[in-house]
């Protein structure tokens, strides 16, 4: 296959920085000499490549919009674009990221206090900690604000009981950042692992984001000391706020994901000959490649947008719902064509496309399904709440 | 022990390069360090690195944009960097350049001063040669391992002809490097944040204290005639049928045509 690039249909790299693509050319050199070769095999043994946890650390790549505390300091499209290059890889490999960045550090960084921050922070960004985050449940998954986890206030902590369920990296985290029900209000709590009465389970079986380990986490009085609580974080708008943040990382992954696979139907219809022509040049083919370039330019342009919002401080959670929804949905259209046109091909795991599309399942479904995004903006448009 | 590396910005190889009326056609270019300059840089840091002190200076003569190569460089890890950029050095060749680097250089504390052994699009390899000697120092060129390394002196492994040669050289020295020797590192994020900090000089051609007279079309001794893309190479031959049948025709082409044996 000839060299990864980018598409720039619309000349977008020419918006970017030389900082910026400077970035986005390192992640996307170290996805390829670091991430590809090990996804075939943690693929298929649904494993995550370990060796890559402090790899990932080396090279900055934990809370690297974060300043201070060890952190890169990136700019917001700086950080979308490393987004968008690691999932280039594996919407898994991104996950992996956007958990420790977005949901882990982000919620410590604005919410904890300066103690947290300098006893967590540095570590989780050198990938020595691991974090996870908790809030999905059994029974409250889009809708969260329903939670049964509770913690009560006992001498000294917090006794916390409940469970929660499809937590990525959950039974490999050090800290884990949960969130639970004080007084009928949201707190987050830090959770270190080995704390009495917190237990982990991993979650075998998955047909997507296979490269990523997914845990419930089991709290039967576990009492957490009360440094432990999230000072500045009460109600829902605390574990929202930090899904805004994985929501943005994944309105930027996801146009790296459309990418690869188009890069890759595109490789494979110019070389495969059928009929005595390559595939590329029937018009079937050429309009599902037009219609992938069409949409990834446009969503190349949305996360962009809300990039260059977000370095200005005005990037609202109802825009982000619609890069998060648009860009995850395209991308899923763009590897479900990709997997008709390799053929077989498209199947295996020899070729990346298959492995994108399963991945890009829960992508559509986890930090807001695409339902829910539709009635955030219908909400926000008709200032009507369809939810419930 | 400080040491400067010669880098050199190029055209990415890699994509599409085309030829037109004689020039290339600029437009979707993209600009990268010379592969090899990336693994002197590398170089130099492992040399301070190993040695625990010392700084990595990049210099590079180019245009503007020449200094996103450095900047690349500095996230890399290097320490600071010099940028000459003056429409005066256009048309130089490499005669040219190593007579400049060797003002430039001239005054410039260093032991060691490291570059690729050729550059990516020139393939010419001349320029460090030429400077070693301008500059009256030991070189050793298309170094595919280092040994030993002492304040005064260096040991390596240098790849020649009849196999790989282990030299001696004191310092300061001029070293060009094999890709064999390292692979270069990527750049950190945290790389390219502290990069912008770091010192970054840029000079004329006055400022850079060399003879206008040394460079550009007036310093050149050698001119490039044409510029023509290469052949396409033609489509291979495929036999298929009878296997005695059709060893025989490709024997009889190698021997006829080819003229393997001749
Ligand atoms: C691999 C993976 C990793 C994950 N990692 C994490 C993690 O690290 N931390 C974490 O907290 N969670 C995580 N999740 C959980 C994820 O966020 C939830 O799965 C998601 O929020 C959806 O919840 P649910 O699965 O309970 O689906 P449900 O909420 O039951 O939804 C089922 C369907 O009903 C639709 N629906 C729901 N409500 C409405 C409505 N009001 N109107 C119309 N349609 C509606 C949904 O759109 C969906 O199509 C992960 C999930 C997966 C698959």
């Amino acid at each position: 296959m000839p060299p990864y690039e980018s598409l720039n249909y619309l000349d977008i790299d020419s918006l970017l920085s030389e900082e910026e693509r400077l970035t986005r050319q390192t992640v996307r050199d170290f996805v390829t000499r670091q991430v590809l070769p090990v996804l075939q095999d943690a693929h298929r043994t649904e494993t995550f490549p370990e060796q890559l946890i402090s790899e990932f650390g080396k090279m900055g790549f934990y809370g690297a919009n974060l300043d201070g505390y060890g952190c890169a300091g990136l700019s917001e499209v700086q950080y979308g674009l490393l987004m968008q290059e690691l999932e280039r890889g594996d919407s898994g490999i991104r996950s992996f990221c956007s958990v420790q960045g977005a949901l882990v550090m982000w919620p410590i960084y604005t919410y904890g206090s300066e103690a947290q921050k300098e006893k967590y922070l540095p570590r989780l960004a050198t990938g020595e900690l691991i974090g996870c985050f908790g809030l999905t449940e059994p029974d409250y998954g889009s809708n969260p604000s329903g939670m049964l986890t509770k913690a009560e206030k006992v001498p000294g902590g917090y006794r916390i009981n409940g469970n929660k369920m499809w937590i990525t990296n959950g039974s490999i985290a050090d800290i884990s950042v949960v969130w639970a029900k004080l007084d009928g209000k949201a707190r987050g709590f830090i959770v270190e692992k080995g704390t009495k009465g917190f237990s982990t389970r991993l979650m075998k079986g998955k047909f997507s984001l296979r490269v990523s380990l997914t845990s419930e986490l089991h709290f039967e009085d576990c009492v957490v000391p009360e440094d432990n609580i999230l000072p500045d974080a009460e109600g829902m708008k605390g574990p929202l706020s930090c899904l805004t943040q994985a929501r943005y990382g994944i309105a930027w992954g996801a146009v790296g994901a459309a990418n690869m696979v188009y890069h890759t139907a595109l490789d494979y219809t110019k070389n495969r000959i059928m009929f005595d022509k390559p595939l590329a040049a029937y018009q079937l083919i050429q309009a599902k490649l037009a219609k992938m370039v069409q949409e990834i330019s446009k969503a190349q342009l949305l996360a962009l947008q809300l990039g260059r919002l977000k370095e200005k401080k005005r990037l609202q959670p109802h825009q982000v719902s619609l890069g998060k929804m648009n860009n995850v949905r395209m991308a899923l259209d763009c590897a479900r064509d990709a997997r008709d046109m390799l053929g077989a091909n498209g199947i295996i795991d020899e070729y990346p496309v298959i492995r994108h599309l399963l991945n890009l399942e829960t992508v559509n479904t986890y930090e807001g399904t695409e339902d829910i995004h539709l009635l955030i903006i219908g909400n926000e448009v008709t200032g009507l709440p369809a939810f419930r | 022990m400080n040491i400067i590396v010669l880098i050199k910005q190029v055209v990415d190889v890699e994509l599409n390069i085309r030829v037109k009326d004689g020039a290339l056609v600029e437009d979707g270019l993209n600009y990268v360090i010379s592969s090899w300059d990336e693994i002197a840089i590398e170089t130099a840091l492992q040399i301070v690195e190993s040695v625990g002190d010392g700084e990595v200076t990049l210099v590079t003569i180019g245009p503007d944009q020449a200094a996103e190569a450095l900047r690349k460089g500095l996230a890399m890890g290097a320490h600071k960097a010099i940028h000459v950029s003056d429409a005066g050095f256009d048309g130089s060749d490499s005669f040219a350049y190593a007579k400049a680097f060797a003002k430039i250089l001239g005054d410039r504390d260093c032991d060691l001063i490291i570059a690729g052994k050729q550059a990516q699009d020139t393939d010419a390899g001349l320029t460090a040669g030429m400077l070693a000697e301008f500059m009256d120092l030991p070189q050793a060129t298309n170094v595919t391992k280092l040994g030993q390394i002492a304040a005064d002196k260096l040991t390596l492994h240098r790849g020649g002809d009849n196999g790989s040669e282990v030299i001696e050289l004191s310092l300061p020295a001029v070293l060009t490097v094999n890709d064999s020797l390292y692979e270069a590192r990527l750049a950190s994020l945290r790389g390219i944040m502290q990069a912008k900090k770091k010192p970054l000089e840029t000079l004329d051609l006055a400022g850079s204290g060399v003879d206008a007279a040394t460079v550009g079309i007036a310093g050149r001794q050698t001119v490039i005639d044409q510029l023509v893309e290469p052949e396409a190479r033609q489509a291979g031959q495929k036999f298929e049928g009878d296997e005695e049948e059709t060893t025989k025709q490709v024997l009889d082409l190698l021997v006829n045509e080819a003229k393997i044996f001749a």
